[in-house]
Formats: structure tokens, sequence, C-alpha cells
């Protein structure tokens, strides 16, 4: 565990310290750049709710991606699941006129059947076929993609629009806000709290965790495995698919071309650096989300591209899943000397 | 006299904290058969695997011919003549036997092609020169599994390799191998070649080497002349103590018939029969051994009747419970299984070692759920881990530890008490000792028989003879998927059940 985040915060740290070379290489100043990358995203309480409800997408995919890799399924079809997820939920917003306190859970529910649909296609090709998600759930991505391209640009487009995109849902379909705080982020707060309940608690996550490390083993000791297997890529699909709702709902209220963005692939990347850990996926998220969120106001107040952003992600997720392998080794070396000594003295 | 080879005070640490091998010195005299032996886990392969090169010690000096040595790979000992055969085969099953051999060291004519003709020449030379016994064209896919060790030898041979390591050889022989092998082995001392021979078969050793050196938990507890020590004398260097080598079995009380299966057919996906109407019928109180060579229907026997895949024919009932398609969850309620393969079907090597206790009892067990039945009863988990570390001497520090942090006879004691727990009718084991030392096998053995007394009904495979005579009231010779002999352990012999194993006939040697 303190291994864990030692590695986790020196992987930062020292690509941090890269960028910062990176810089001023370029000729910027490195401090005034990340004061001001840090002063837009945790600066004050508008810069933290809008970094907060920006993570929403990045946290719900990463746990998406971190719950299925850990459990055995290699579900890499967050972004497709995200997108219907959102077609769902814009759909549902549109045709419903119902107060607030039904709406906001229709859509909710609408959000998690069109991932689940998603993400359960790819498991019924398994079940049927033998087909490896690994494909299936990547082949649906780019379905996912142009069937939503289709949809806003022909039966749910807005008339007169000049790029594709819906009309805005109905008004009580907007997730709430106070002041700049938006309630997406008590949403993501329940479903983290429920996913990691899920799956170091209970039974059925029991069995998914030791699935996922040794499924032979799990299957000869009573585990249903096909079933979990079911049951964690409908899980996991639902868990993108209402990213993909939450998007809509807290952000344009509509669904535009795109709206997906690289949430779902940033997901699967924080996953990774996660190391498939709920409370990890969680922090990574969110700190992603603050570079993120940060990078507008730095490109606003300094003359440094938000894309430097997208490279210093890079850096820290190659250096912390980098670093955990070399760590291990390193502390295996330590221990090998230390015993040589204690026999030779 | 200067000593062909030298180990002196060799140190090998593998982290996080096994001392593999702790300051030993060794040494081995030109043209001598010198075995090592020791239970598992005492050094034996590790010090040959640093003496080869495969691994480097942490401190210590290797001296060759006089000279100090310090082999970077496997390739630079075999270019200074010394060789050696792991206890897997390594050789390319579809290339003949003078490919294998030649590989990696081909002669070349002058059209830069492999010259074949010459090639076949020299290794028929040197096959005819050993009396190995072998065809150079036959494809080394088809030839037994002795012939392949021939191969392995005789590739070393082709390399003047004077130093030959052979790594446990005789444990994928037959009993009828054996000899044959030691045969070979004593001619090429004769011939000049130094060998060194690891085993924890006593009686092989005492027959076959000059010298013995005995480790125990990477130290080294001597070094003696053959002719001048006795088994029992080796068994108590070994372990540290005196151990019986008798049968431990008690009076047994067979019951009433728990294990039916009957014409149990499986035929694999190229339509091979891999299993032909095999009938096995376990009692209660009774353990019933299968004797074999390995690869004669072993694995779809243990991995058919645990549900892995469904037989082609037959059917399977225990305690009179129709199990033949029955999902892997319901026969778990009548069968316990240990598997021969640990870290792959017996446990999972990452997960905390209370999770690995707790496979199988979750779904068992009310008392492992709370709310409703979703929920898992962490405190009675960690109880059900004391329970089988107390009552199975499982040494352990805490049991969040990942699995793989406990030792190979400790893992092993943590599965069997996982599964004797469970409390079944039926035991499955699959060759539940293997890769154990001396210590842990007896202990084992001890607690499949407080099984016996209890009126479980137990069927065990083994590719150990000795310990199938040991512990079992009846042993079934399977031979090519078939059942080919019924004996009552005490009515029967080692030689006559080897004898069966291979041939798949009746012995007569004893009968005419």
């Amino acid at each position: 565990m303190k291994q864990r985040l030692i590695n986790g915060l020196a992987g930062i740290i020292v690509a941090m310290l890269l960028g910062a070379v990176v810089m001023f290489v370029q000729g910027y100043n490195p401090i005034e750049t990340y004061y001001a990358l840090f002063e837009y995203s945790l600066g004050d309480w508008y810069s933290f709710s809008t970094m907060l409800r920006n993570s929403v997408p990045l946290v719900l995919t990463g746990l998406s991606a971190s719950v299925a890799f850990a459990s055995g399924p290699v579900n890499l079809g967050q972004p497709g699941q995200l997108l219907m997820g959102a077609l769902f939920a814009t759909v549902t917003g549109l045709y419903l006129d119902l107060p607030a306190f039904l709406l906001l859970p229709l859509m909710i529910f609408a959000a998690l059947i069109g991932g689940m649909l998603w993400s359960g296609i790819a498991a019924l090709l398994k079940r049927w076929f033998n087909m490896d998600e690994f494909i299936t759930t990547l082949m649906l991505n780019m379905i996912a993609d142009y069937f939503t391209y289709w949809a806003i640009s022909y039966p749910f487009a807005e008339p007169g629009a000049y790029s594709p995109m819906t009309p805005q849902i109905n008004r009580s379909g907007w997730m709430p806000e106070y002041g700049h705080f938006n309630s997406n982020v008590i949403m993501m707060l329940f479903v983290i709290i429920i996913v990691w309940f899920l799956f170091t608690k209970t039974i059925a996550g029991y069995e998914w965790r030791i699935s996922g490390k040794n499924s032979l083993f799990a299957r000869l000791g009573g585990v249903q495995t096909k079933k979990n297997y079911m049951i964690v890529m409908l899980l996991t699909g639902a868990l993108a698919g209402l990213a993909g709702g939450l998007v809509v709902m807290s952000g344009p209220h509509r669904f535009i071309k795109d709206i997906g963005a690289n949430y779902a692939w940033d997901g699967v990347m924080i996953a990774m650096v996660a190391n498939n850990g709920i409370i990890a996926t969680v922090l990574y998220g969110l700190f992603f989300s603050t570079l993120q969120s940060g990078a507008l106001g730095m490109e606003l107040i300094t003359a440094v591209p938000s894309e430097l952003i997208m490279v210093l992600q890079a850096v820290i997720v190659l250096l912390v899943v980098a670093g955990r392998g070399y760590i291990d080794i390193l502390l295996r070396k330590q221990a090998e000397r230390r015993k040589v000594r204690e026999r030779t003295t | 006299m200067r000593s062909l080879i030298g180990m002196l005070k060799i140190i090998k640490v593998f982290p996080p904290n096994v001392v593999a091998l702790d300051d030993v010195s060794v040494k081995f005299e030109e043209g001598e058969i010198h075995a090592i032996v020791g239970e598992n886990g005492a050094g034996k392969s590790t010090l040959m695997k640093v003496l080869f090169g495969m691994l480097a010690p942490n401190s210590g000096e290797i001296y060759y011919h006089g000279n100090q040595v310090n082999f970077q790979n496997p390739g630079q000992a075999i270019a200074n003549g010394i060789g050696m055969v792991h206890q897997e085969i390594l050789l390319v099953s579809e290339y003949t036997v003078w490919q294998n051999v030649i590989l990696g060291v081909e002669t070349i004519n002058k059209f830069g092609q492999i010259d074949e003709k010459e090639a076949i020449e020299q290794v028929r030379q040197q096959i005819d020169e050993y009396h190995f016994n072998l065809d150079p064209q036959a494809l080394v896919g088809e030839i037994s599994v002795a012939a392949r060790q021939k191969v392995e030898i005789l590739k070393l041979l082709y390399r003047n390799v004077s130093v030959l390591i052979l790594d446990e050889p005789t444990s994928v022989l037959t009993p009828q191998e054996i000899p044959q092998l030691f045969e070979e082995l004593r001619r090429l001392r004769d011939n000049g070649h130094t060998i060194l021979f690891i085993s924890h078969h006593l009686d092989e050793v005492l027959s076959l080497s000059d010298r013995i050196t005995v480790l125990r938990r990477g130290k080294k507890v001597g070094t003696v002349q053959e002719g001048e020590t006795s088994k029992s004398e080796l068994a108590k260097m070994m372990v540290g103590r005196n151990v019986v080598f008798s049968s431990i079995k008690s009076e047994s009380h067979k019951g009433r018939k728990i294990f039916e299966l009957k014409d149990w057919t499986s035929i694999d996906t190229d339509g091979r029969t891999r299993l032909n109407s095999v009938d096995i019928n376990v009692r209660s109180g009774e353990i019933v051994g299968i004797a074999g060579v390995e690869g004669n229907g072993q694995h779809e026997l243990v991995n058919s009747i645990m549900g892995l895949y469904s037989p082609s024919e037959g059917s399977l009932k225990v305690e009179g419970m129709e199990l033949t398609n029955a999902p892997i969850l319901e026969r778990r309620k009548k069968i316990s299984f240990v598997s021969q393969d640990r870290g792959n079907m017996g446990s999972c090597l990452d997960a905390p070692i209370r999770e690995n206790v707790l496979m199988t009892h979750h779904r068992l067990n009310k008392r492992f759920a709370k709310f409703g039945g979703w929920v898992l009863n962490y405190n009675e988990a960690e109880l059900l881990t004391k329970e089988v570390q107390e009552q199975f001497t499982v040494h352990m520090d805490t049991s969040d530890a990942e699995f793989q942090s406990l030792s190979g006879g400790n893992q092993q004691k943590a599965i069997l008490g996982r599964e004797l727990l469970l409390n079944t009718p039926f035991i499955l084991l699959d060759q539940p000792t293997r890769g154990l030392d001396v210590g842990s096998i007896e202990y084992m053995h001890r607690q499949i028989l407080a099984m016996r007394k209890q009126g479980r009904a137990i069927l065990m495979l083994s590719a150990d003879l000795e310990e199938l005579f040991r512990i079992t009231d009846r042993i079934l010779v399977l031979n090519r998927g078939e059942i080919v002999a019924n004996l009552q352990t005490e009515e029967t012999s080692i030689d006559e059940v080897g004898f069966l194993m291979l041939e798949g006939k009746h012995y007569e040697a004893k009968t005419d």
C-alpha cells in the first residue's frame, strides 16, 4: 500500500520535473505555468467544483475498466458504452416531460441500460460464438460512434443546427447545480461506494477478484465463471453508460457530436495506472481531471499550449507503470544483498 | 590430488528471504558418479545451476581443472565441457533425433547447407559408441520419454561435454527403464566422463553412485563414499531425523459404495480415445490408488470427474447422487479435490492465504455469508483460516499474505486442509505429494489415512509406486486409457504394477 503510494507520487513528481524541463527548453517559465495549472483547477471553489464535475466521466469509465480488468473480462468498450448511455439518456430526456424527481432517475436508468446493452452484445458474442471481448468491444466502439452520429444527424437532430446535435433535453432532466457544484459528483460518490463495497466485501466480488487472477482455480472451486463473466460485462458496461448519461445531464444538456471526447480512453488509461485498484482509480481520476481542468487556465494565462498536459499524462502513465515493475525488482535486489551480508559477517 | 571441480563457499539467495545455498563447499573428482541428494528445496538443483552458469552465485568461487571459472551462461559451461540435462526434456519434437542433436552446432558443407549425410553418420557413430539403441532418423515426438532423455544426453556428448549433470533423470522413467539408464551412465563413467546426478530416491543413489553429497535446507550435511553408508543413514542425513520406511496402514473398515464411475469414456477433439470404458468403484473407508505412466489418461480422468469437460459416455455417481453432467458447484458438495498443479488448479498464488482457504466453502457453507447471503463474512473466513492453520500445521505469519509466500509444503497443507474441511464423502487426490519433501509427504499420508479411518472414500492418482504401496488398499493400473488391472495392494508387488503400467497386459514372469 505504502509502496504503491510512493511509486505513484514519485512517478507524478518525476513526470512534472520532466514537463518543467520541456517548458524551460521551449522558453516558458515552468513555475509560473504549474502555478496557473493548479490555480485553475484547485485554486478556488469555482475551479475546484469544475474539476470535480469533469472528473466524473474519468472516474466512472476508470472504474468500469478497473472492475472489468481485475475480474478477467478485457472490456475495452467504454467509449462505445459511454456513447450509447449518453444517447439513451438524451432520448429519454427529450421525449419524457416529467418532474425532476421522476425524470432524473429514469434518465440515469436509461444511461445504465444503454451501456449494458452495448457490453451485453459483446458478452453474448463471447457466449454464443466464443468471440473474444477484447476484439468485439473495440469493434462495437466504432459501431456506436457512427450509430450515434447517425442518430443525432437524422432522427433526433435539432432542426436547423449547423453541426449534428440533438435539441436540449427537458429542463427537469438537468442534474441540479448548487452554486457551481454539480450534483453529478454526488452521484459519482454514491457509485464509488457501491462499486467498492461490491468488489471488496461481497461474495460475488470475491469470486470476481479470484477469477480475474486465476479463473481455472475459481472454476474448480465451484465459481460459476460464465455467469460472473456476464454480470461483470453488464456491470462495467452500465458504469460506462452512466458516465455518458451524466456527461449529457450535467454538461451541454444535449447530445453533441464528439461528446464522449477522450473520457473513456482516459478511463482505461487511469485503470492501468491504478493497477485496477478501486481507490487508486478514484485518486488518479481526480488527479487527471485536475491536470485537464487546469490546462485551460494554463493556456489562458501563459503561452504554454494545453497539449502539454497530454504529454504530461502520458509520461506519468509510463513512469508509474514502469516504476511499479522496477520497484519490485529493486526491493528484491535489496533483500538479496541484505541476506548475503547476514551470511558473510 | 587436485579435484576436477571445486565449488567453494557458494551462497545463493532468492529474494525476498530464501537462502537456497548457504556456504556450500563441495568437490567433484574426475571419472566419478557423484550423487547430490536432499529433500525438495534442499538446494540440489540450485547448486548445479550455479555450476552450469544458469544462476549467478551471490558469493563463492568455482574451480575447474584448477582454474577459477565464472560461467556467465550455459553456453560457456558447455564450451568448457560441462553440460546439464534438465528435468523437463527440451527437444524439438517435430525434428528427428539427429536434427535435435546437431541443432546449433551443424556441420555445413561447401554450399552452406547442413551436411546431412555427415551429420547422420556422426550421430550414428556416437549412438553406437555408447550403445544408446536409438534410430537417428526417428522423429523425437514419436519416441519414448526414456529415448528422448538419451537424445538429451547425446546432444551433450556430441558437444564433447565431459562433465554431465543430470537433474532427477529417473523422475520421468518407469521402474523398468531405470536400470538401463544406469547401465549407460556407468558406461559413460568408464569412458572417463564425470557424472553429477541429482536425486531424492535413495535406492537409486546407492546402486549407482561412487560418492554421495547430502544437502539439507541449503547447507551441505556431508559427502560419503558408497559402501560406507546405508539407506537409513542417508535418510537421516537428508531430513535430520530417522524416517521409517514401512507401511503405516491400520486395519480397514470398508463400508458402502460411495464413488461409482461406470463406462467412463472420453474422446478428444482429434477423435482419439483418451479413456475407454473406465469403471471405478470406491467404498467408504477405502483408499484406491491409480498407477500409470503419465499421459495414459490420468489427466482426462481427473478433469472429467471434476467437470472441466463432459465424458463422451458413462455415468458418475457419488453417494447415489447422479453427477455425470452436473455443474462443478454441485459436484463439490460431494467431492474434495487436491490437484497435482498447486499453482494453477489448487490455488490462486497472488491472492491472500485467507481467500485461498475460503474457496468453495464460501458457496457451500452458510456461515460465510451474511445479510441475506451475499455479503462475505470475513470474520468467519479468518476463523476457517485459523482452523486450517492449526489442524494442518501450516506455517504462516498473517492470513493477509499472498499464498505464494508460503513454502510448497505449506501451500499443499493449506490446500489439503481446505479440501478436507469441506467434509465431503469422496476425496480425489491427484499426485497430492508431488514435489514435496519427505517430512511433508509423511504428514500428507497420515492425514489421508485419518480420512480413511473417518470412513471417507478416497481415490488417489500417483506416479510414485512406493507411495501407492504404502497407503492404498487397492491399486488400479491405467494404461492407454484403460484400467488393465485391479489388484489388492497386499497381494501384488511393485514389479508387477510397474510391468502392467508399461505393458498394459498381464505380468507373467511370476506365474510361470
